[in-house]
């Protein structure tokens, strides 16, 4: 097992950050590499995102799925599958905060991966999870900066526990 | 240089080897050179988890895709109650998984297509649902009491699998109780893999018109699988034929039966044609057996002049998820207890505790007679620290602990009856040939000027030749071994051993044995292996055992051919057979020089003209049952020099002498060093398969799992003593194994005397340069 986590203040209120992050159609855009988008309901959706470490390429299958543990502060997304013989087994976590002008995005990421792309990736699997990992969530800072309205502005602070 | 193969008196002469025209030219036939018509190729879908629930496995894409004949899961061998199989050890193990999946690469479903490339195409449309479950990839998190069980069919709800030990606990504790000085070490020896060039596969050929079975299969012991796959199938074993053609390597990795012949076998039963599967260099790595992974504890009590008492060692052996480890039948810790080596120990006590992790299964003896191995490594690692504790040089702590030439035949406290060897002898020729004397002054003065250089030493003594057929079996077949020879009216021969040589060149030195007692040249003996319908029965090659074995069979075989040939040679120089005087290559007529007739001539006349009321022909089988194993051992010295700034090793020299009895071949005998110590090299500086906490390997492909080539490959040094052995037919003892069993601890015992000024007293294999590096910046010593 593998955990990072990560931290992030948006100028935005806790809300409207809510609404996006317990979106599927909307964090599902979050997922870095992603071909294929299909939401199958509120909490669930199924993603096929192209993943490369090493020497393997290919596709993963994943399906995610939300569920509200604190309404409009704390959710977490388990996500599930994988693809060449390979398994991803993720379980991130979410809690906003209201800190001044803005909201605190907390996250935490444990994730296990097996077979071959865990195997064959040697030692280059733990920077490459840790940077998809971190591309999710920056995506997602990203996209919260797009929102329009509110001039919105960032700071961040990423650790990795390996 | 190379002898010609028409040498008469081959014995002990360097002999070209007969394989090699055929082999250095590409010509040697392997199984996936085995092309049959109607063939279909077997891909073999492997578990992503190390541990997991197999909710459902959905084969509906794979079985519509196109060129594939034929999927099989685990339920549909467990129709057939064929979804365990029997392993060596006694235990059971998955061909493929039912209900859940122990290790990752574990078998989990086969598809059977027309192309090897349709297989591997429709195994990646296999869906398969996992559960994951806890994993244990650590033997002692095994053993702890919260530990999850991960055998679910044993009845033994433990991770436990055997306890097993050696010697004399109380006389050992007691030695301990009063020793004036004390060591201890605990010793890793990593999880390796003997990493054959050719991997494991087979062509799997059901005849139906027939009712035969012939299996082309990656073995080291043909005979053995023909029996294994009899039992398992309960097809009949006469309508079984098992064909190993060229190996590619085996060291160990080819002995056990392995998943993907049983299910090709199947698959081949089902669809009524020959079917081949050849595994990838993953799956090798990965699936096959792997060697060593034990856990070493060990304690001399010693005087404080050096001399040792008693030795206590505790060992954690992680067997993986089946108990499959190649051991004979009733030692499942192999010959671990021979570990207190060429020492003469008052007493010794040895225990090995095996256990159950999510990990591959193994415990093969990889270039290595069951366990010796790490035995050898541990002792003579285990020694040096002795030699540091009490400020001695490491070579007068061992002239002063051997055990000495007029002690043989030995018994050793662990119960162990050594042949023969003179280790002051052996030890004190690697000496004067290294110069060690010089070494030791350049060493003291580059350690003034803080250059790091090291010298190791290590004196072996392994045991081979498994065996005495009263002590050794495999499933309850005796370990003896077999020849056949037979002759051809004009004097040439064709003989048959129940081994089978994988690079050992026994078509070469079981000629020349052969030659020697008939009086032939080499040239005239054709030596054929790997047959079953033809070969006699045989326990295969590995554990260096077909020289002290089926070598024996062979000289004892040309021998009984012999005593038949004097009778006929006495009819034909017409003399009494008292009379006749065989020379070694003739035999002629006493007191009458002159009259002789060679070998040639007697095998004519056993097919033309024999005298009245003999049965005609010159043949004969003999079934060698040796009367104890051989012990060769070895002075081997490494000299190395580490680099200070990256922590690099470099082997400067590195010389072994060995004593393998009487050498038939000695050039073999080099070449077999020559690979032997580039293996043990291997094993000191660059191999080893981690697992990490969720039980994914970690070294399943040659970026992580290291094979030295030609460019890292230091140059080697060999001399030799001859000791023969008392009760060996010609005094051989065998010698495949030596150098994988002495080196290692050459190589780590000259890197941590190059250390040992820092207080370095031991490092775990294998010794990566950062490792070097780490405890060069732990001491300032570079940055």
């Amino acid at each position: 097992m593998r955990t990072y986590e990560g931290e992030f203040t948006i100028e935005q209120p806790r809300e409207k950050i809510w609404a996006f992050v317990t979106d599927p159609h909307k964090m599902g855009t979050c997922i870095p590499d992603l071909i294929e988008l299909n939401v199958e309901s509120e909490t669930r959706f199924r993603s096929l995102v192209k993943v490369g470490v090493g020497p393997v390429r290919g596709k993963f299958d994943l399906t995610s799925e939300l569920t509200v543990t604190e309404p409009g502060k704390a959710a977490s997304l388990s996500i599930r599958g994988g693809g060449m013989g390979s398994g991803v087994d993720m379980k991130a976590q979410m809690e906003l905060g209201d800190v001044d002008g803005g909201t605190l995005l907390k996250w935490r990421c444990d994730a296990v991966i097996s077979g071959p792309i865990a195997s064959l990736g040697g030692r280059l699997i733990d920077n490459e999870a840790r940077k998809i990992t971190e591309k999710v969530f920056a995506n997602l800072k990203n996209a919260l900066l797009a929102l329009p309205d509110e001039e919105v502005a960032a700071t961040d602070k990423t650790a990795d526990q390996g | 240089m190379a002898l010609p193969q028409t040498e008469l008196r081959p014995m002990g002469k360097p002999i070209g080897r007969k394989e090699d025209p055929r082999l250095i030219r590409g010509k040697g036939h392997y199984v996936d050179d085995v092309m049959l018509p109607n063939m279909l190729y077997l891909c073999i879908v492997r578990s992503p988890y190390a541990h997991a629930r197999i909710r459902r496995i959905d084969t509906s894409a794979a079985l519509a895709a196109p060129g594939v004949k034929l999927v099989l899961t685990g339920e549909d061998l467990a129709e057939m109650n064929l979804a365990w199989m029997p392993t060596l050890a006694g235990d059971q193990q998955m061909v493929m998984a039912t209900g859940k999946v122990l290790f990752q690469y574990q078998e989990v479903a086969a598809v059977v297509a027309e192309t090897r490339a349709q297989a591997e195409d429709a195994a990646q449309l296999i869906e398969v649902d996992y559960e994951p479950l806890p994993v244990v990839a650590d033997p002692f998190q095994a053993l702890e009491p919260d530990a999850p069980i991960l055998r679910e069919d044993k009845e033994k709800k433990s991770n436990h699998i055997f306890h097993w030990e050696a010697g004399d606990r109380e006389e050992t504790e007691a030695l301990f109780r009063d020793a004036p000085v004390v060591v201890k070490q605990n010793v890793r020896f990593p999880r390796v893999h003997p990493a054959p060039l050719e991997p494991c596969g087979c062509v799997s050929d059901w005849d139906a018109a027939r009712n035969k079975l012939t299996l082309y299969v990656t073995s080291q012991a043909p005979h053995v699988h023909r029996t294994v796959l009899a039992m398992v199938s309960g097809l009949p074993e006469h309508q079984i034929h098992v064909i190993s053609p060229d190996v590619g390597g085996g060291f160990g990795n080819k002995v056990p039966v392995y998943p993907g012949y049983v299910i090709a076998t199947v698959a081949s039963l089902k669809l009524g044609v020959p079917v081949k599967w050849i595994e990838t260099r993953t799956e090798n790595i990965a699936s096959t057996h792997f060697a060593r992974d034990y856990h070493m504890t060990a304690e001399i009590a010693a005087r404080e002049d050096g001399k040792v008492l008693a030795l206590r060692v505790k060992t954690i052996a992680d067997h993986g998820a089946f108990d499959a480890a190649a051991d004979p039948s009733k030692f499942p810790a192999g010959l671990f207890s021979i570990v207190t080596g060429s020492y003469d120990f008052k007493a010794a006590f040895v225990e090995v505790d095996g256990v159950y992790t999510n990990k591959a299964p193994g415990g093969v003896a990889y270039r290595c007679s069951f366990r010796v191995t790490e035995a050898s490594y541990l002792i003579e690692r285990v020694m040096n620290i002795l030699a540091q504790r009490l400020k001695m040089d490491p070579a007068e702590l061992r002239l002063k602990n051997f055990i000495r030439k007029e002690q043989f035949p030995y018994h050793s406290p662990t119960g162990w009856v050594y042949d023969s060897g003179d280790y002051e002898k052996t030890l004190k020729l690697a000496l004067e040939r290294i110069g060690y004397e010089e070494l030791r002054k350049e060493q003291a003065e580059k350690r003034a000027r803080g250059e790091l250089m090291g010298i190791g030493i290590s004196t072996f003594t392994e045991v081979v030749g498994a065996g005495p057929a009263h002590q050794f079996d495999i499933v309850g077949i005796k370990m003896f071994d077999s020849a056949q020879i037979r002759f051809h009216p004009t004097g040439k021969v064709i003989a048959r051993l129940g081994v089978r040589h994988q690079g050992q060149g026994h078509e070469t030195t079981f000629a020349q044995i052969i030659a020697e007692e008939l009086g032939l040249s080499a040239d005239d003996v054709l030596i054929e292996e790997g047959d079953t319908d033809t070969a006699p029965y045989g326990l295969g090659t590995y554990a260096s055992r077909s020289t002290p074995t089926a070598g024996g069979a062979a000289a004892l075989c040309a021998r009984r051919i012999r005593e038949k040939a004097r009778k006929i040679a006495a009819h034909l120089l017409e003399v009494g057979e008292d009379d006749v005087v065989w020379d070694g290559v003739a035999f002629s007529a006493k007191g009458l020089p002159g009259r002789a007739v060679s070998m040639k001539d007697v095998a004519f006349a056993a097919y033309t003209n024999v005298p009245e009321g003999m049965e005609p022909g010159l043949e004969a089988t003999y079934y060698y049952n040796p009367p104890n194993l051989t012990f060769p051992n070895g002075a081997y010295i490494a000299v190395v020099d580490i680099d200070k700034g990256t922590g690099a090793v470099k082997v400067r020299r590195f010389l072994a002498v060995d004593d393998c009895g009487n050498v038939i071949n000695p050039m073999v005998v080099e070449g077999q060093v020559h690979g032997g110590v580039t293996e043990g090299f291997a094993i000191a500086f660059m191999q080893d398969i981690p697992y990490d906490a969720d039980g994914n390997c970690l070294a399943p492909n040659l970026m992580d799992y290291l094979v030295p080539t030609s460019a890292d490959t230091p140059h080697w040094e060999t001399d030799r003593t001859v000791t023969p052995s008392p009760h060996h037919p010609i005094g051989a003892k065998g010698v495949g194994e030596s150098p994988n069993v002495g080196s290692p601890a050459a190589f780590v015992n000259a890197v941590v005397d190059a250390l040992s000024p820092l207080g370095v007293e031991h490092i775990d294999m294998p010794i990566f340069p950062w490792k070097v590096w780490n405890i060069l910046r732990e001491h300032g010593i570079t940055e």
